[in-house]
């Protein structure tokens, strides 16, 4: 692959990933946030591949797969069975202004970038140059689990955290063993059903996904 | 003043006014079809605009020339946009560059224009469109600001012909994170700055629901075919920034009558294409309450806030 | 004799699926003690081996168990026991779907193994959140709008916490590129420390402590723990307790060998410091006035973790060996008081320390052993507790820790304060409404003999462990070592 083009799809993927993520934020629909995770699965598919390609490993294309599998397809088609299931599609109650949460995003992002520089030094590596992106893309996500009250939105959070711990780890480290990676996506996989059908529960049960309705348990 | 930089002007605004009502017709027809209706065909604002320029304008009695006077001066900026930007060729005027600064400010030259006339008109309608219009045009102006100014950045200069220049020769640079994200805000400031879904709706026939045809409810004849013309032209303009920025290819770099013939060819390409895609997205879309359209701006203003500053840390 | 290792991962998955098979037969509840059984035989074994040849390693240097490993497996293995035969419901009150609770349990099992006898930390931390996700079922098998809420916190926070921990292993997986070849091996990172990129792992290292930290119970971010306990079956709770929490201390004890041998022991020591004294703090405050039991139970888990990060902060042989010991006395208490919680709430139907009086009288075989028991936990003399907590603050005050462990004393005082109110008052505090015992249902449960056994052998294990140490030394000493030794 020539550096002209490796740089290219990295910026590309990285791109995407950083937009899905704020366009997650800005959204109140479920369904459009789902939909966004497709997406931000497949960029992160890619941006796995062309690093994995660019180191010239052999496994890359298998994780790539693999990723855009349980990513894009499986864990999007779980949640949006949930949410049909329990005929959920917008968020029903903000508890920030919108203003503030795009404010908080906004800092949140720029927090990232500023971490990221001192923690990673000087390096002209294009990849490692890309890293607060999936810095941004993990502190969004803990913005989005701290923000929202629905249970569906608070899931789509946990998967952008888990989605840009997967970049910094194709970025930095160029992919962790396929054992791990193997279950470490297996185990991120089985946490979204359990939540999925706990979200189910939940709504058969208390008629409701708001989160911050749960406050029985307390001292 | 060179004899080239004054050609290149001259292309842009006979392209602008020839292609601009084409572009409307092609959107108004894309929405038709998709609609399962028939639409009045792709010439159809060719012939509402010769009809209406043909035709004297009634004045109501008592109405001071603000009313004569800002269908001039919307038409007048607006082609001066379309003068300005690098539609075309990026070759500069030299003196007055395309700079983004009086870009912005010509912009608004136009909106001011159009407000003045709502207000003029005395109703209560005129009156409400230009209020909403200028809410929506205060939200906008920073944003277009800031995401050109995040894509300027890496260019080192504000003037949009260089920008598109220095996109032009660096390819990488063209999908990164702080291009997605100034683009994507770029596009929904220019949604809301020419007044189309979700924004405001363009065809609607609800007096209380309007924001730009609330404002000119009460031209008609000439002064109406030169209002429609100008707005017309702003979103000429503004598709075509947002188009030579997303996908410079066909940009000609000098006056050369080949690469002015592929400048010619490759932005009416793009403007229909992107004209099309636009409306057909209309489709699909449902007006936004009004009091959501800031939270909509607000979201684009952060996209453009980031990317200027991811602009200056990494890129 | 490196098969061993392999013995108490399979048992656990080829029990877990004979009892998914059976769903009905109450007898698959005896499959995870056996389980657990096995897992004890296996790390005394593995104790014995490793102390003659030396670290075993298998499945091509994924799994390895050197000293502390194998302590670790005992330490599971015989807080597992205690848990899970204790936690048998009696005849009247099973369920239907044991089965299930079954496989569960002996994938908890299973998991658990792995996350300790794994030479890499990406496979230590798939199996620890593999825990989680097979513990969120039992924490919500209660049913009810309580449960439900504490099983949503427990896997939101505890996934949540574990992806920091993951975050923090790809910033020290980072930092060993900079050493030749990038490994996740302990092994490897511990003998290529120095040439670590510091920066990154010190970023990686406290997360993924703040992340494991999050899984062990340490403050700020407890507050899944308590909803999880006393929400959860009894024996869910002691395993969560006794097994969770120390094999997820176990991970940042791994993590801060690393970190001190790369960076030195101020950042580790900070970061536990802090941990430690906040866990110490949140139990004070919250003890005094709690009103439940099984929370009462779980803030005192909170404590106990936070003394084990002082602990780990003060470093050195003694303070590692005594919160290695801890751990064991602390679980093989902790199960067994977690069991008997539950089958006072079987006795009383209410989780109100309020309207639990006068157990000794009531149900003496209830009563007694939660009141040695609670002695147990505050750190009475015949029991374990009481010499580690002694190590553990003599070893911070010589190791230069002096005004946190002053200040620790202080707030263990506060704790013991509050728990020894509480559990005297539930056991030898006069009944306050006459009637109300006189008119309440006759015990459903009965005392069997039978029972008893676990919770006896536990809190006799515990009294006779910190008196005849001896055959402990060497393994503890062992362990230590392999943390990498005197630091």
């Amino acid at each position: 692959m020539s550096s002209e083009l490796y740089q290219q799809l990295l910026a590309t993927t990285t791109g995407l990933l950083l937009l899905t993520a704020v366009l997650q934020v800005w959204g109140r629909s479920t369904v459009r946030a789902i939909g966004l995770l497709v997406i931000q699965g497949t960029a992160l598919a890619g941006l796995v591949l062309t690093v994995g390609v660019q180191a010239g490993e052999a496994a890359a294309p298998l994780v790539a797969g693999l990723l855009f599998v349980v990513k894009a397809l499986v864990m999007p088609w779980v949640m949006l069975r949930s949410a049909r299931l329990i005929g959920v599609t917008r968020e029903r109650s903000a508890r920030l202004r919108p203003a503030v949460e795009l404010i908080g995003a906004a800092g949140l992002t720029l927090l990232a970038y500023a971490v990221s520089g001192p923690i990673l030094g000087d390096t002209t590596d294009p990849a490692t140059r890309a890293v607060p992106v999936g810095v941004s893309l993990v502190l969004l996500g803990f913005w989005q689990l701290l923000i929202r009250g629905s249970a569906i939105t608070q899931l789509v959070g946990f998967l952008m955290l888990d989605n840009g711990i997967a970049a910094i780890s194709s970025l930095t480290s160029g992919g962790l063993p396929l054992v791990v990676e193997l279950g470490a996506t297996l185990d991120v996989l089985l946490v979204v059903l359990i939540l999925g059908a706990l979200v189910v529960r939940m709504q058969a049960e208390e008629g409701h996904i708001d989160i911050s309705e749960l406050r029985e348990l307390h001292d | 003043m060179t004899i080239e930089s004054l050609a290149v002007i001259v292309i842009h605004l006979a392209l602008a006014v020839t292609l601009t009502p084409v572009l409307i017709g092609v959107m108004r027809t894309t929405r038709a079809r998709l609609e399962g209706r028939v639409g009045g065909g792709v010439w159809q604002p060719w012939r509402d605009l010769r009809k209406l320029l043909s035709k004297q304008p009634t004045r109501a009695p008592g109405s001071t020339p603000v009313l004569t006077l800002a269908p001039i001066l919307l038409m007048a900026s607006s082609l001066m946009l379309c003068a300005l930007i690098p539609l075309v060729s990026t070759v500069a005027l030299p003196g007055v560059p395309g700079d983004l600064f009086v870009v912005v400010g010509v912009l608004l030259l136009g909106t001011v224009a159009l407000a003045l006339l709502g207000l003029e008109s005395g109703t209560a309608f005129g009156g409400m469109g230009s209020s909403r219009h200028m809410v929506i045009a205060a939200l906008v102006e920073p944003t277009v600001l800031l995401s050109i100014y995040a894509l300027s950045v890496p260019a080192g200069t504000s003037a949009l012909a260089a920008i598109v220049q220095a996109r032009l020769a660096d390819s990488a640079s063209l999908l990164n994170p702080v291009s997605l994200l100034a683009i994507f805000a770029l596009v929904v400031v220019v949604i809301a700055e020419t007044g189309r879904l979700p924004v405001d709706n363009p065809s609607t026939h609800l007096e209380l629901t309007m924001i730009h045809e609330a404002m000119i409810l009460e031209s008609g004849g000439r002064d109406l075919g030169w209002l429609e013309l100008g707005s017309w032209l702003r979103l000429t303009a503004l598709l075509g920034v947002v188009a030579n920025l997303a996908l410079p290819w066909g940009v000609g770099q000098d006056a050369a009558p080949l690469s002015l013939l592929v400048g010619v060819a490759a932005i009416t390409v793009k403007l229909l294409v992107l004209g099309a895609a636009l409306a057909a997205a209309e489709v699909f879309i449902a007006k936004l309450r009004l009091f959501r359209v800031p939270e909509l701006l607000a979201g684009s203003f952060v996209m453009a806030f980031l990317s200027v500053s991811a602009s200056y840390l990494v890129f | 004799m490196a098969a061993l290792i392999w013995i108490p991962l399979i048992l656990p998955l080829s029990l877990a699926l004979v009892s998914s098979l059976r769903q009905r037969s109450s007898w698959t509840l005896w499959l995870p003690v056996s389980a657990a059984g096995v897992l004890l035989g296996v790390g005394v074994g593995l104790i014995l081996a490793v102390g003659s040849d030396g670290p075993l390693t298998t499945g091509a240097g994924l799994l390895r168990v050197d000293a502390l490993s194998a302590w670790m497996l005992t330490v599971v293995g015989a807080v597992a026991v205690v848990a899970l035969w204790g936690g048998i419901p009696h005849r009247t009150g099973r369920s239907r779907n044991i089965g299930t609770f079954a496989t569960l349990l002996c994938l908890f099992l299973a998991a658990m193994t792995l996350a300790v006898v794994a030479d890499n930390i990406g496979l230590m931390w798939v199996a620890i959140e593999l825990t989680t996700i097979t513990t969120a079922f039992l924490v919500g098998s209660r049913g009810g709008h309580g449960a439900l809420e504490a099983a949503w916190k427990y896997v939101v926070l505890g996934s949540m916490g574990v992806a920091i921990a993951f975050l923090g292993i790809v910033l020290i997986s980072a930092a060993s590129r900079t050493s030749g070849e990038p490994s996740l091996s302990w092994v490897v990172l511990l003998a290529h420390a120095g040439g670590l990129d510091p920066s990154l792992v010190r970023a990686g290292a406290a997360l993924a402590v703040l992340g494991f930290g999050t899984k062990a119970g340490l403050a700020p971010t407890h507050s899944w723990l308590p909803d999880a306990h006393s929400q959860a079956p009894a024996t869910v709770s002691g395993l969560m307790s006794g097994v969770l929490l120390s094999v997820a201390f176990y991970a940042i004890l791994r993590v801060q060998a690393i970190a001190d041998a790369a960076v030195g022991p101020e950042l580790m020591r900070g970061v536990l410091v802090t941990a430690g004294l906040l866990s110490l703090a949140v139990t004070a405050g919250l003890v005094i006035t709690q009103k439940d039991f099984k929370r009462l139970l779980a803030y005192s888990s909170i404590e106990h973790m936070g003394l084990l990060a002082l602990g780990a902060a003060a470093g050195g042989p003694l303070a590692i060996a005594a919160v290695l010991l801890h751990m064991l006395g602390h679980g093989l208490v902790k199960s067994s008081m977690f069991v008997l919680a539950g089958r006072i709430l079987g006795f009383t139907g209410s989780h109100q320390i309020a309207d639990v009086r006068n157990l000794l009288r009531r149900r003496p075989d209830l009563g007694g052993p939660f009141l040695l028991g609670a002695a147990a936990l505050l750190g009475f003399p015949p029991f374990v507790t009481f010499f580690t907590e002694v190590a553990i603050i003599v070893a911070g005050f010589q190791r230069g820790l002096g005004w946190q462990m002053g200040l620790a004393c202080a707030l263990l005082l506060v704790v013991f304060a509050g728990i020894a109110r509480h559990s005297l008052g539930m056991t030898v505090g006069a009944q306050p409404d006459l009637d109300a015992a006189r008119t309440s249902p006759a015990p459903p449960d009965q005392p069997a003999r039978f029972r008893q056994v676990p919770i006896v052998l536990a809190l006799g294990a515990s009294a006779v462990v910190g008196f005849a140490a001896w055959p402990l030394t060497g393994p503890l000493i062992a362990a230590v070592a392999a943390l990498g030794g005197v630091r």
